[in-house]
């Protein structure tokens, strides 16, 4: 019997946004998925051994789980995503990320699955998986399919989550809007602590990302019509709609964050009327400064409510 | 007949130590101002020590204890707090008891720095550096090392300066390197002096000031504010006086002890622990690859607490 054919994800930067897609894509064409473990510290050290030390956190943490993955199956999943249209474009990092990864690792036996999605070049999501299928070995029609199936599955999922988060606004207590990208706060090592601070301390943290994209990239023309970054503006218009729900909003960055560092300064100019707090995490393992902050901010919000 | 009611508030910030009881209206019945040296333990030892000898024990018992600062978990556990409360919290409480009024809080300290609006005697918004300490005490200390002078003169210094020299305030770093070039170009010393201060206020308002609406009255706390020079530069910078309190070194103490009277928890403050052996023990966990770092607390040999464990398996049994 042939060995099936093993996809590694590392579960990193993009993973968070397009799990369920991959997963279901490959399984779909009968192959196996693995994935990296959960970010732990041995994983962002090795991803910051291999990194230049310029880059993100994100992209140090997703180096370590390439590692992790390295000879434990036949393909590793690194896509280029590169723009979604005409002024939705991605960050540099994943524009480059296959050329970053087949480097680093360029002495490794391992092999790189690809896929292009540049939508200017007029390369949408459907064109780049057929090319990733095909370039595998499948047929046109099954990878067709699979894509098919892999999107439905994509968007169940995602409106489910969308829900779930819509629903969080109708509870009562104190709710906090937590703008972050979804790899910083879905990480166990980086964004998921702050939120488990948060519901410590009492209050619901809602996530911003999770949102029905098209009309939250309408919006954010509201506060900026010139942000370039897809990923900022779903952000930054769930934001807009949503600011007057919550009794505060973090805006919590990965360390050196590019789009942040510009996105985040438009929105503290920008979005006025609620309290707003500027978190960014580094590579530093306490997390005193952190507690410190969350902490302060909710108190200040009871203070504002009375309720300290 | 009982003896009235005491609360005692601690703040151990990064560079110093301070301590106060206060009496139900807030009067302050004993207070103290030490350096931590960097023995956040050894330091509330001393303090508690030191607030002894001010405090009449015989007329007064303290009920309650407060802990703030950035050592507020390890000397809460020390003490026996019954309230253990980030700075922020304790400044916002502190100054607006004693400055209703206050419209404006600003605060520099050893290694953070931070404002805080109020409207009607309510916090309504704050800011505080990001994960970087530049610009707060920590920054003047070793400037002033670096010029041979004592943290404490620096303001007097300052003042003398007609021209202070213009000095890069975005980054610590930076800031450093353009003050030796500055040194070095021959600028007399007050005037480096001054410009520090302004790199210090300049650093403040580009960072946690940055769009925020400074309203007067303003007061100005933290270490930093015993520095003339710092008050003077935010003073011309803001185009409005700059409150400075002879107990703003304390309002994050007073602070701690006012939440900790307002909380409805209680337990004899014990001044015996001065004489008492507390010592800390770092632990890897080593279960997992986070390998995280747990400090263990140990009073007379014995454990008390322990932190730092990102997950279960690092728990310690007390």
């Amino acid at each position: 019997m042939k060995k099936k054919l093993t996809i590694g994800l590392p579960r990193a930067m993009l993973y968070y946004r397009y799990s369920t897609l991959w997963q279901s894509f490959f399984e779909s064409l009968g192959a196996e998925v693995i994935k990296s473990n959960p970010t732990d510290k041995k994983i962002l050290d090795e991803g910051t051994a291999l990194c230049v030390d310029e880059a993100c956190l994100s992209e140090k943490i997703f180096l370590g789980h390439v590692k992790a993955l390295v000879e434990r199956c036949d393909y590793i999943l690194v896509p280029r995503v590169s723009s979604f249209g005409h002024k939705r474009m991605m960050c540099a990092r994943f524009e480059a990320m296959p050329d970053i990864v087949c480097n680093v690792f360029r002495n490794e036996p391992q092999k790189f699955l690809t896929y292009n999605l540049d939508v200017i070049l007029n390369q949408d999501e459907k064109k780049a998986f057929l090319e990733m299928g095909q370039q595998l070995g499948f047929g046109k029609k099954e990878v067709k399919k699979a894509y098919a199936a892999a999107k439905t599955a994509e968007q169940r999922q995602w409106k489910q989550q969308v829900a779930e988060q819509e629903a969080l606004y109708k509870t009562d207590g104190i709710k906090i809007l937590v703008a972050a990208h979804s790899y910083v706060i879905e990480d166990p090592y980086l964004g998921k602590p702050v939120l488990d601070i948060l519901r410590e301390l009492g209050v619901t943290p809602i996530r911003a990302d999770i949102v029905e994209r098209e009309p939250a990239v309408k919006r954010s023309t509201s506060v900026s019509p010139t942000i370039k970054w897809e990923m900022s503006r779903e952000i930054v218009g769930s934001l807009a709609v949503h600011k007057d729900k919550v009794a505060g909003v973090i805006l919590l960055s990965a360390f050196p964050c590019g789009p942040d560092s510009m996105v985040n300064e438009i929105i503290q100019r920008r979005i006025k009327g609620v309290p707003m707090l500027n978190l960014t995490l580094d590579a530093q393992s306490g997390t005193a400064g952190v507690e410190t902050r969350l902490e302060s901010f909710v108190d200040i919000i009871h203070f504002k409510e009375g309720t300290l | 007949m009982g003896k009235i009611h005491a609360y005692l508030g601690i703040d151990v910030g990064s560079i110093s130590t301070k301590g106060v009881i206060i009496d139900k209206q807030n009067n302050i019945l004993a207070s103290e101002y030490i350096w931590t040296q960097g023995d956040p333990i050894g330091a509330v030892k001393k303090l508690v020590g030191l607030l002894e000898k001010q405090f009449d024990r015989e007329q007064y018992k303290v009920v309650a204890t407060g802990t703030t600062g950035s050592a507020r978990k390890l000397v809460g556990t020390v003490v026996g707090a019954t309230m253990v409360k980030n700075e922020i919290t304790a400044h916002a409480v502190g100054t607006t008891t004693f400055y209703p009024e206050v419209r404006t809080i600003l605060e520099i300290g050893g290694q953070d720095s931070k404002i805080i609006l109020v409207e009607n005697g309510v916090a309504v918004d704050y800011a505080m550096n990001t994960l970087c300490a530049a610009g707060t005490g920590a920054f003047l200390s070793s400037q002033a090392k670096r010029l041979g002078i004592e943290v404490e003169e620096i303001g007097d210094f300052a003042l003398k300066s007609k021209h202070p020299t213009q000095i890069a305030a975005r980054c610590t770093v930076f800031a450093e390197s353009d003050l030796v070039h500055k040194i070095q170009m021959g600028h007399p010393r007050e005037d480096i002096i001054a410009g520090v201060c302004n790199a210090v206020a300049a650093n403040y308002m580009n960072n946690v000031g940055k769009g925020k609406k400074i309203s007067s009255p303003v007061v100005f706390q933290g270490g930093v504010s015993k520095n003339k020079g710092v008050v003077a530069a935010f003073e011309k910078m803001l185009g409005c006086k700059v409150i400075v309190d002879t107990n703003g070194h304390l309002m994050g103490a007073l602070g701690a002890a006012i939440l900790a009277r307002r909380s409805s928890k209680r337990q004899e403050f014990d001044f015996s622990m001065e004489d008492m052996e507390f010592y800390t023990r770092e632990a890897s966990c080593g279960r997992c690859p986070n390998n995280c770092e747990i400090i263990c607390v140990y009073r007379d040999g014995q454990l008390i607490d322990s932190w730092g464990n990102r997950c279960d398996r690092g728990a310690v049994k007390i």
